[in-house]
């Protein structure tokens, strides 16, 4: 019993402290959350220590997260291939209730059936809580976290800022770098890049 | 709503894109565009500015080529007659666009986008010159929309014969838009997670300013989102700026533009400046390259050389005088005399580590040598050595029981005159910037508090080890000769040293508490020897006349205290007042302002930083800097000669040989001719040699 306590303790702590030193660093433990998936289940970011987690934010309606998806697969490929290999990929669409890319659990299931998109689940944040911890700025923004726990990648998704699909091919993909990179053991070659995309649609 | 929207734009887009029919002008819902030029016609071979006028609706705003945490730079892709060409975009000076936790740099309202066009040539006159221009850019309020358009413009081609005409008031409205060289001298310096920028805008400059910001060339060198909080000093204003995800790495320059938003008698003037500075670390740039263990080396080399220094070398001599008293005592016992010397100068040490660190708490500024531009201290430590100097004169000797750091020095058998050696080493040594040292201490008081006490103990060691080596070992020892009446004559000997060490800090006196102060010195002295010879004369008498004998000396030496105390105090403020020099001389005062103007001029400066209790300062000085070849060398060049005198404590100087990562003078820095020349620091010894070659070679 006492031991549960202190557990519980523990671990309030670690959520309270983890919350108010946001920004997470890279080399540095990733602040641990837990937060409702679009299936309605209860997902805990602890709970996934031992695997390589990816958190996407994402927002169907925006022209950037269109470009890698809709008009590209470029990201459901990567979806695709990652999980295929035991990656965690978790999107997280932050919009609040009335803003551009808001939506709810069957929204979100439907939109991603629409796109090909392929991931693990998709963490709802109308809140905009997980975004506000992680410090997320724009739609598509990647965090990749390793098996201990550590983020070891924060930015965008490829290096070719610009809304038009034909780019991606000339574009170095950071995402599949970094996975690449902690797959074989290595270190992540550019653990942090500029994010570019739709900025977050917090409640106003 | 969104949706639609959306919808209604994506159509809009599509129908741009797939219509053909370009004119100068193509709106969105967000923007209407024009494609302008600075003449209404062109002629063969000249220059036109082409601009993109972007007007757009509330709320919604277009990017800067650094879009900040998001969005996306315009982009304008030119389709030119054969043999023409166009340059990247002039970027006007951006705004800052925020939005909860991002923050974005663009335009809001209006913005035209300038081009500078080649015109070739090889154009025909009565030709048409036409262009084309590919337009991409991402307009955002909340959501953001990727939007194109094309636009041309033909422009007749006329003969050079006519003159240009002004075209559009919008291109010359942009050209004011943007940024130019800074006009005043500015500087960044590397803190760890932050960035300080530097800029030498006077106070009253600063008065008008509403706003000042810094905007990256390039995102993640600064955290975009982070506050810039602003400092306002009498001669600089600096930003601290917060680091970014992509730090800059060491030697590549901070690239941006600071917007200073002014308010004038026209109205609020926001004008860019363009800035290309590379860091420098504060406090020391060695910090990053002298590691915590070659500090704690350069520290023990230094302090072995502080033996050597002309301040220790009296005291030195005091203790190879008692070391010669030792040699017929047990060897065990010459060892831990020298353990208790090294004890005493490490206890020295840690004192005076343990003041610099309170006093870094309480973010006093101050160096190496500190204590010495206190008149008192100096004038305590000139009765220390003056005593000193009696005692071994033999005009008295210290019985068993007498109070008193120096006087007990070499005469006392015990422990303690050992140990208070080693404080007096201490004491004396602190006011010789040796080299090794002060990069050692630089380094140091730049650390926290535990590295900041290794390095001192460290450099107190260094102090103490000619002394410990010799206690140590006995082969040493005997190369010293045997004890004999020879003694005698070498210990009154070394009296006179120690007068010298005192007629010098009285002459340091002189220049802190002007002329007052050496009589005050000079009768304190005189009282001294009087205290000294009372003492001493009563010695054999009655216990009675002893005792009072005694006394009346310690009265004696406390009046002196006393009496010079206030005396200081009431002169050394006298002579601030009226301090002047009437001496011919080749340099000017240093103030950070004189610097700064003659900085903006582009004029070679040449600085020294020195004080009168700095002996190498004085060498220098003597050797080098007034050699006759030396100072026409500055003349012929051209070179303002600063010098900053920092025998009294002064902020302003402690603040900039912070800045060239000393701690203590000498310092000798160059700055070139030349607008943003680079300071060479040079070293603390000087030769003419040295001098002339970097003053001519780097001008």
């Amino acid at each position: 019993m006492l031991r549960k306590l202190t557990t519980l303790v523990a671990l309030t702590c670690a959520l309270v402290s983890s919350q108010v030193f946001a920004e997470p660093t890279v080399d540095q433990a990733a602040p641990t959350f837990t937060a409702k998936t679009a299936d309605g289940k209860t997902i805990d970011l602890a709970s996934l220590k031992g695997k390589t987690v990816v958190l996407e934010w994402t927002n169907h309606e925006c022209p950037f997260v269109k470009k890698h998806y809709d008009k590209s697969g470029n990201i459901p490929g990567l979806q695709k291939e990652f999980t295929a290999k035991g990656i965690t990929w978790l999107q997280v669409v932050s919009s609040a209730p009335g803003k551009q890319g808001y939506v709810d659990g069957a929204a979100a299931i439907k939109a991603n059936k629409d796109r090909n998109a392929v991931p693990t689940n998709t963490i709802l944040d109308p809140e905009g809580t997980l975004a506000k911890l992680y410090g997320a700025q724009t739609s598509p923004h990647f965090f990749i976290i390793n098996d201990k726990g550590v983020l070891v990648y924060k930015g965008g998704v490829d290096n070719v800022a610009s809304n038009k699909p034909e780019d991606i091919a000339g574009a170095t993909n950071y995402v599949r770098e970094a996975l690449t990179a902690i797959a074989s053991g290595k270190k992540v070659p550019n653990p942090s890049t500029k994010p570019y995309g739709c900025s977050i649609k917090f409640a106003s | 709503m969104g949706f639609w929207r959306f919808l209604c734009c994506l159509l809009l887009v599509l129908t741009t894109e797939a219509s053909h029919a370009i004119s100068d002008r193509a709106a969105t819902e967000q923007v209407a565009a024009q494609l302008l030029a600075s003449v209404d016609s062109v002629s063969p071979g000249s220059e036109i500015y082409l601009g993109v006028n972007q007007k757009i609706i509330p709320h919604w705003h277009t990017y800067w080529s650094n879009p900040g945490d998001s969005g996306l730079a315009t982009t304008i892709s030119w389709k030119l007659p054969e043999g023409a060409s166009a340059s990247d975009i002039l970027w006007p000076i951006p705004g800052r666009i925020s939005l909860g936790t991002i923050t974005n740099y663009g335009y809001s309202n209006e913005v035209t986008l300038l081009s500078k066009i080649t015109v070739p040539t090889t154009v025909l006159v009565g030709s048409q010159f036409t262009v084309e221009a590919t337009v991409d850019w991402l307009v955002c309020n909340e959501e953001c929309i990727p939007q194109q358009v094309e636009l041309s413009l033909s422009l007749p081609v006329v003969t050079s014969a006519r003159p240009a005409s002004s075209g559009s008031p919008l291109i010359q409205q942009a050209l004011a838009q943007l940024p130019v060289t800074s006009p005043w001298p500015a500087s960044v310096d590397a803190a760890t997670g932050e960035l300080n920028l530097h800029i030498g805008i006077s106070e009253a400059q600063a008065k008008n300013i509403k706003d000042i910001w810094f905007y990256p060339a390039d995102w993640g060198v600064i955290a975009q989102n982070a506050d810039q909080p602003k400092q306002i000093t009498a001669s600089a204003i600096s930003l601290k700026l917060k680091t970014g995800e992509v730090p800059l790495k060491p030697n590549q320059p901070l690239k941006g533009v600071l917007v200073v938003t002014e308010q004038t008698p026209e109205g609020v003037i926001a004008t860019g400046f363009n800035l290309e500075l590379t860091p420098t670390t504060p406090a020391t740039e060695k910090a990053p390259e002298i590691g915590f263990v070659s500090a704690l080396l350069l520290a023990l080399v230094g302090g072995l050389i502080l033996n050597l220094m002309p301040c220790v070398f009296p005291v030195l001599s005091l203790k190879a005088l008692s070391l010669v008293r030792h040699a017929d005592h047990a060897p065990e016992e010459v060892r831990l005399q020298g353990w208790v010397y090294t004890a005493g100068v490490l206890v020295s040490f840690s004192l005076l580590a343990a003041i610099l660190v309170i006093l870094k708490a309480g973010g006093a500024q101050i160096g190496w040598g500190f204590q010495f531009q206190s008149p008192l201290f100096v004038i305590l430590v000139a009765y220390l050595m003056f005593v000193v100097g009696l005692n071994l004169s033999s005009v008295f000797v210290i019985g068993g029981s007498i109070a008193g750091v120096g006087s007990s020095l070499a005469d006392r058998k015990g422990y303690s005159g050992s140990f208070f050696t080693g404080v007096l080493a201490t004491i004396a040594a602190t006011p010789c910037t040796a080299p090794f040292m002060a990069a050692a201490l630089g380094y140091a008081l730049s650390q926290p508090s535990a590295k900041l006490f290794a390095i001192f103990l460290s450099l107190g060691f260094g102090l103490a080890l000619p002394y410990l080596l010799l206690a140590n070992w006995p082969r040493l020892q005997s190369w010293l000769p045997r004890p004999g009446a020879w003694m005698e004559v070498t210990k009154q000997a070394f009296a006179f040293p120690m007068y010298a060490t005192a007629a010098w800090l009285v002459w340091v006196l002189a220049q802190q508490a002007g002329p007052n102060a050496v009589i005050i010195a000079l009768v304190g002295m005189v009282a001294l020897s009087f205290a000294a010879w009372l003492y001493n004369t009563t010695r054999n008498a009655s216990p009675r006349t002893e005792r009072v004998g005694t006394i009346a000396a310690l009265a004696i030496v406390v009046a002196i205290i006393f009496t010079s105390y206030r005396g200081l105090e009431t002169y050394a403020t006298a002579n601030l007042a009226n301090e002047s020099s009437s001496e011919q001389k080749n340099w000017e005062a240093y103030t950070p302002a004189r610097l700064e103007s003659l900085l903006a001029e582009g004029k070679p400066v040449f600085l020294n930083f020195t004080a009168s209790w700095c002996i190498s300062c004085l060498v220098n000085e003597r050797v080098a800097l007034s050699n006759s070849t030396v100072v026409n060398a500055f003349s012929a060049n051209k070179i303002t000669y600063l010098k900053g005198d920092w025998t009294k404590r002064d902020a302003e100087i402690t603040a900039i040989l912070t800045k060239f990562g000393r701690s203590g003078v000498p310092l000798y820095v160059f700055y070139p001719a030349g607008k943003n020349s680079k300071p060479i620091k040079l070293p603390q010894l000087l030769t003419p040699d040295i001098v002339l070659s970097t003053i001519t070679t780097q001008q």
